[in-house]
């Protein structure tokens, strides 16, 4: 496995607060990792920091390699790769469609591609016949999974899920973590939250641990 | 009692009768008024927008100096920009003084304020989820601003209408930049002030009558837009 993202005395301070504080920290690129932490931890602050979407206070990040300047558009073409799902997600008004095609219209993906990316990723999450439906009008499990559409749409090189599985039914849950733990081996690196310590999402999965904005305990918990 | 339901009666009769002198006030109010409330749009909608949206530490400062631009008095708008238009004003030789144009300028600069503290509340009130969810697919700063602008849509509309609301029931602007001129310049608020003031009583209530119905439809689409 390669090295995907390398953090080095990442900082991030909001007034007086120190929401993370990494020494160092390196993520694979195509496995699967929980990021585990009690409220108030740093999960989300440092999930917007690996989306590209929260510039850190201090420190330095690289991503594939390279490092990442937040000042120029290389920030804008490095979030192009990378896909975060919040736990609560907001849909934009309009249908199913227009949500799952958004991000591939802004790529400028038009078209016969586009139609069958959004017939892909909507079949993915079981709402294929869910396209013409006003997206605001969604349960919350069908709200996810459209969400959960519309970042395999675009097919991120990393996908950064915030709470995936939580305040959503049993039966959405289970759909969900059978399409999570199938990302790695598609070649997507997974990092998500959980407060389960054990979730089941697939094998060799790698753990970050959070406590007070620190990594606590890396590790990785190999096939039984 | 009786005067006022005559006077009333009386008032229906001349709308019924589309009376020239009330066609002209309602035409010049309201044109007048779209004109003040497109500019007030373009200039007011992006400042709302670059207020909201910043982070800069004058933020704060900024909001104020809108708030307070809000609550100034119409005749010292008037004041303010007759003191350009004026033959010895800076703008004087353009001869824009008691024309149409005029009361525009005025009915702009009341509208601006207006329409960028209810785009600003309309940003300030969105779903913070909206430009984190749009950059995270992939959207640049512009496209992710557009997107947010879509989705609190209703909100600038509200926006403009409350800024068309604000010119086309002023009176101090109109007064003192058109001049009220017969036919030319006098709109449905300078008329009834001349009128009631000539006695007649009638004309005036029957201007109210519209300008009420004007405000009353542009009050129904403001909770309409509000509710939405």
């Amino acid at each position: 496995m390669t090295e995907l993202y390398r953090l080095r005395s990442v900082t991030k301070r909001y007034g007086s607060n120190v929401a993370v504080d990494i020494d160092a920290l390196t993520i694979d690129s195509g496995r699967l990792y929980t990021l585990t932490g009690a409220n108030g931890a740093g999960k989300s602050t440092l999930l917007g920091i690996l989306a590209f979407l929260t510039p850190p206070t201090s420190g330095e990040i690289f991503y594939a390699g390279e490092r990442i300047d937040w000042k120029s558009d290389m920030v804008r073409m490095r979030r192009r790769k990378v896909t975060l799902l919040h736990q609560s997600p907001y849909l934009f008004g309009g249908t199913v469609f227009r949500n799952v095609v958004y991000g591939l219209k802004a790529r400028g993906i038009a078209g016969d591609a586009a139609l069958r990316s959004v017939g892909r990723a909507l079949e993915t999450v079981g709402l294929d016949r869910f396209r013409d439906r006003d997206a605001r009008e969604l349960s919350g499990g069908e709200a996810q999974r459209v969400a959960m559409a519309r970042a395999l749409a675009l097919g991120p090189e990393v996908l950064l899920l915030d709470e995936p599985l939580a305040n959503i039914d049993r039966e959405t849950a289970v759909l969900l973590e059978t399409v999570i733990s199938l990302l790695p081996s598609r070649g997507t690196t997974v990092i998500m939250t959980t407060h389960d310590p054990d979730p089941p999402v697939g094998r060799n999965v790698g753990s970050i641990v959070l406590e007070g904005g620190k990594v606590a305990a890396p590790r990785i918990s190999l096939p039984a | 009692m009786d005067f006022l339901v005559s006077s009333f009666a009386e008032a229906l009769g001349l709308i019924g009768a589309f009376s020239p002198d009330v066609v002209d006030a309602v035409r010049t109010s309201l044109s007048v008024a779209a004109g003040a409330t497109v500019f007030a749009a373009l200039f007011g909608v992006p400042v709302g927008l670059a207020v909201g949206l910043s982070d800069s530490r004058w933020k704060g400062f900024a909001v104020t100096v809108l708030n307070t631009l809000m609550a100034v008095p119409t005749v010292v708008v008037g004041l303010f920009v007759y003191g350009f238009l004026s033959r010895q004003g800076p703008l004087g030789a353009l001869g824009l003084l008691f024309t149409p144009t005029a009361i525009v300028i005025g009915g702009t600069l009341l509208a601006s304020p207006i329409v960028a503290n209810y785009t600003l509340a309309s940003v300030r009130g969105a779903d913070p989820r909206i430009l984190p969810t749009a950059l995270t697919l992939g959207s640049g700063r512009f496209r992710a601003v557009a997107t947010l602008v879509g989705e609190i849509r209703f909100g600038m509309f509200a926006a403009v209408i409350a800024g068309f609301g604000r010119v086309v029931a002023e009176v101090g602007v109109a007064m003192m930049l058109g001049g009220n001129i017969r036919g030319y310049t006098r709109t449905m608020t300078t008329a009834i002030a001349l009128e009631t003031s000539k006695g007649e009583f009638s004309f005036g209530m029957a201007l109210g009558i519209v300008l009420m119905t004007v405000a009353l439809i542009v009050n129904l689409f403001l909770s309409l837009l509000q509710r939405r």
